[in-house]
């Protein structure tokens, strides 16, 4: 007994660094691993102009996006190792009970890495050992498993909140058979989740890259080279941009119907009322059980989240008595807005590029636009941290959806707290080293028989 | 056969790829450690040309065991994650380390400061990596006070630390030392640069006869350490251990006579034996003292789906890695080239004065 109550006190001491650890480790994969789906799209496509027109600008495009690439998949993969690590070190429990059902997207995505990984190494040291052509179609599945991989392991998200294809015993709390691993894997919330990812993840790579060639034109590289980089990278954000929009509404309807907690949440919404509205920003507070600040659009969640001005929306007070445990209501709350808000931002970004590729057939001219574009990719990676954010945070206090609570998976194992110190020294080592290497690769200068930039030039000219 | 059983012959076979071609890439950053980090450049062009394409490859078949495991026999899998925390977490950050100096190595300026600091990195996380899995290894046959359940009642802290851990960390470290040195002697052949080869050749032989002392060493002290996976040796495990001394043996007379190819299979074949040896002694025990295959393993549902899973996966993968072996270690390369980053494009601006 006596061992019992200090296991559960080791239990709830663990909780909050084990979270923050993987929250924190996740959060650093998940931004460099995106890229990793997104940038062989660039490359690929950079590589196929080239092909086609033979133009040097669209090959050293083509090699020096893979190099970028290369790097960052080395960091993603071992930081993705982490987390496979992590899985079992921090949340036995878990693992223990479920990692038999959710087992396969997760081998699947071994293998989808593994392609990824194999196809990886022979486009970029393939270069010269290869026919153009085979090269380039070398390259081809090394974007279909990155968004693959993507997939996979969305799934096994998806299903820690919409837990499916198994029996459960409520009294012992266990698994039993009949356990179907497909239906685990194609749960009802797979599909919208996954989409709505691979496209967070186009989305962040063609903002991140195109804020590295927006800042070079703010700062009067107006070569033809950066140019078409910029182009190109604001293409892939911007034909992601719109179809997030309907992924996400077809989200909040999912959510709507089978998470209707994280729902309220994600609202600010305390009374249940028939026709609620939509909450612009505001802060939910806890003590009084309201939202203050916020703009209403009355009926707009009862819209968004049912299509119907009237539907009825519960909200948490009902909720919680209902039995079901709340989330932290502001944090989901306020990341709800970020997202939301970020990705309209983009989404104005994106209408306004396109807008005058179509009607001008040029880039805005405006240095508003060009500061925009800047902006963009550091907006893009906090929108997918904070939709992160709605989706784990919402789910609390359960690790599996009204299975699981997160405090019955976390390890006992003692000094979590040292080691998520030491995780977050690393990590901070890492990306700092990952930030020196990328400028170093910005800096090196580009062939001859393609007009350097007129700020290199001028650099050149100083250390010459 | 049953489904577990096959799982856990691909889990052990995925383990032992692990093991020879990923522990090969560790053994590269474990030279440069013990040459006190003063390879010379040709020294260590030739170790990065050999593993630049691959390393990423080889190190999946570890994710590859992890996640099987995970599904397979969940119970394990958290016991070993309970109990190994410790030397789990010292595996993984040799792990992240590796990886990540040797991209940072190769695309960071040619500043000595730069090149030194990632080459430090880059050998001591390469040692630790193998030297904390195979303590890990060590550990759970000295016996960890693991339940039934996958509970763990022991010290997280100090438990791992035996003194057949300790050994099977060092034995570890030095296979991976053998294997990239014996694979190294064929590379610098392939490219033309018998200086480097004589070398590495003389490497791999010293390296050979201290693992073979060293092998002799470890069957001692794991009769005195784990008697009960000792019996098992001695009931079973034994023909696969015989062999592989006389595989190691062969391997060592076979880099003697300058038969390079022979002499990589060779001490490939070594490895993989002692890997295997190791399994068959333990079979049906997963996790010593308690947890078996019996006892650990998925629903039959699950099993099968891996099982599928795993089948349908290998008829991408399989062809797939034959190419890009095929690409970089077997077809024949024109000219040696010099790595990409330092071909085609000037040096870095800035520095460049």
């Amino acid at each position: 007994m006596h061992n019992l109550l200090l296991a559960e006190a080791d239990t709830l001491a663990n909780l909050l660094p084990a979270r923050l650890q993987m929250a924190f480790t996740l959060g650093f994969h998940i931004a460099i691993a995106v890229l990793g789906v997104g940038m062989p799209v660039l490359m690929l496509f950079a590589e196929w102009r080239s092909l086609r027109t033979g133009d040097l600008i669209w090959k050293t495009l083509a090699k020096r996006w893979s190099k970028v690439f290369t790097v960052l998949f080395a960091v993603g993969a071992v930081s993705g190792t982490v987390l496979s690590f992590e899985l079992g070190l921090l949340w036995p429990g878990f693992m223990a009970k479920f990692g038999g059902v959710i087992g396969l997207p997760f081998t699947l995505e071994g293998f989808a890495f593994f392609l990824e990984a194999i196809f990886v190494g022979i486009y970029l040291y393939g270069w010269d050992k290869l026919s153009p052509r085979v090269h380039f179609l070398a390259g081809i599945p090394v974007a279909i498993s990155g968004a693959m991989s993507a997939w996979f392991v969305v799934t096994a998200n998806a299903w820690m909140n919409q837990p499916a294809g198994f029996g459960w015993d409520p009294v012992s709390k266990t698994v039993i058979e009949p356990i179907d691993p497909i239906a685990a894997m194609l749960n009802p919330a797979t599909a919208a989740q996954t989409t709505h990812m691979i496209l967070a993840a186009y989305m962040v790579s063609g903002f991140m890259v195109a804020t590295y060639y927006g800042w070079r034109r703010l700062r009067g590289d107006d070569s033809l080279y950066t140019k078409r980089a910029l182009v190109v990278a604001l293409w892939l954000g911007a034909l992601a941009s719109p179809p997030q929009m309907f992924v996400g509404d077809w989200i909040a309807r999912m959510v709507a119907q089978t998470q209707p907690v994280k729902l309220a949440a994600m609202e600010g919404q305390f009374e249940t009322l028939d026709g609620a509205p939509l909450r612009i920003g505001g802060w939910p507070d806890m003590e009084t059980r309201k939202t203050y600040y916020a703009i209403d659009i009355p009926n707009g969640l009862s819209l968004l989240a049912y299509h119907d001005l009237h539907a009825q929306v519960k909200g948490l007070n009902q909720l919680e008595a209902e039995g079901n445990p709340l989330p932290p209501v502001p944090v989901v709350h306020i990341a709800f807005q970020i997202m939301v808000g970020f990705g309209t931002l983009l989404l104005a970004l994106s209408a306004w590029f396109v807008w005058c590729a179509w009607r001008k057939r040029d880039l805005p001219q405006s240095r508003l636009f060009l500061w925009g574009v800047v902006k963009s990719g550091p907006l893009a990676v906090m929108a997918l941290w904070a939709g992160w954010t709605v989706t784990e945070v919402g789910r609390q206090p359960w690790i599996v959806h009204k299975h699981m609570l997160t405090s019955e998976a976390v390890t006992q194992a003692p000094g979590i707290w040292w080691t998520f110190g030491i995780v977050m020294a690393i990590y901070a080592v890492l990306l700092l080293s990952l930030i020196l290497v990328l400028r170093t690769l910005g800096r090196i200068p580009l062939p001859t028989g393609i007009d350097n930039p007129k700020k290199s030039k001028a650099e050149n000219a100083r250390a010459s | 056969m049953p489904p577990e059983d096959i799982l856990l012959v691909i889990i052990m076979s995925a383990l032992t790829l692990y093991a020879v071609l990923g522990g090969a890439d560790f053994g590269i950053g474990v030279w440069e450690f013990n040459s006190a980090l003063q390879t010379t450049p040709s020294e260590r062009k030739l170790m990065a040309k050999a593993i630049a394409p691959v390393w990423e490859v080889n190190h999946v078949w570890l994710i590859f065991v992890l996640v099987l495991m995970n599904t397979a026999f969940p119970t394990a899998s958290a016991a070993i994650s309970r109990a190994l925390w410790v030397p789990l977490l010292l595996a993984l950050m040799g792990i992240v380390f590796r990886g990540a100096s040797f991209v940072f190595r190769n695309y960071t300026d040619d500043s000595v400061r730069g090149q030194e600091l990632w080459t430090a990195v880059f050998a001591m996380a390469s040692t630790a990596a193998p030297f904390f899995l195979g303590v890990s290894i060590g550990a759970l046959a000295s016996g960890m006070k693991i339940q039934a359940d996958g509970s763990f009642d022991g010290d997280y802290l100090n438990d791992w630390l035996t003194p057949l851990s300790l050994f099977t960390g060092f034995f570890a470290v030095g296979m991976c030392a053998y294997l990239s040195a014996v694979y190294l002697i064929r590379e610098a052949h392939v490219a033309g640069d018998q200086e480097q080869a004589e070398l590495w050749r003389r490497r791999a032989l010293a390296t050979g006869v201290w693992m073979g002392v060293l092998a002799a060493t470890g069957l001692v002290l794991l009769s005195a350490q784990a008697p009960e996976l000792w019996d098992r040796l001695s009931e079973r495990g034994w023909p696969i251990l015989a062999c592989s001394l006389l595989l190691g043996f062969a391997s060592l007379l076979a880099v003697a006579w300058r038969r390079y190819t022979w002499g990589a299979v060779g001490a490939a074949a070594t490895v993989a034996t002692v890997l295997w040896g190791w399994g068959v002694a333990q079979y049906p025990l997963l996790v010593p003292p308690h947890i078996t295959v019996e006892t650990a393993k998925s629903s039959p549902a699950v099993l099968l789906a891996s099982l599928y899973a795993t089948a349908a996966g290998a008829v991408l993968l399989l062809p797939s890695l034959a190419w890009l072996f095929y690409i970089f270690k077997w077809a024949k390369s024109t000219t040696a080239q010099p790595p990409l980053e330092k071909r085609g494009e000037a040096a870095p601006a800035g520095r460049s004065k």
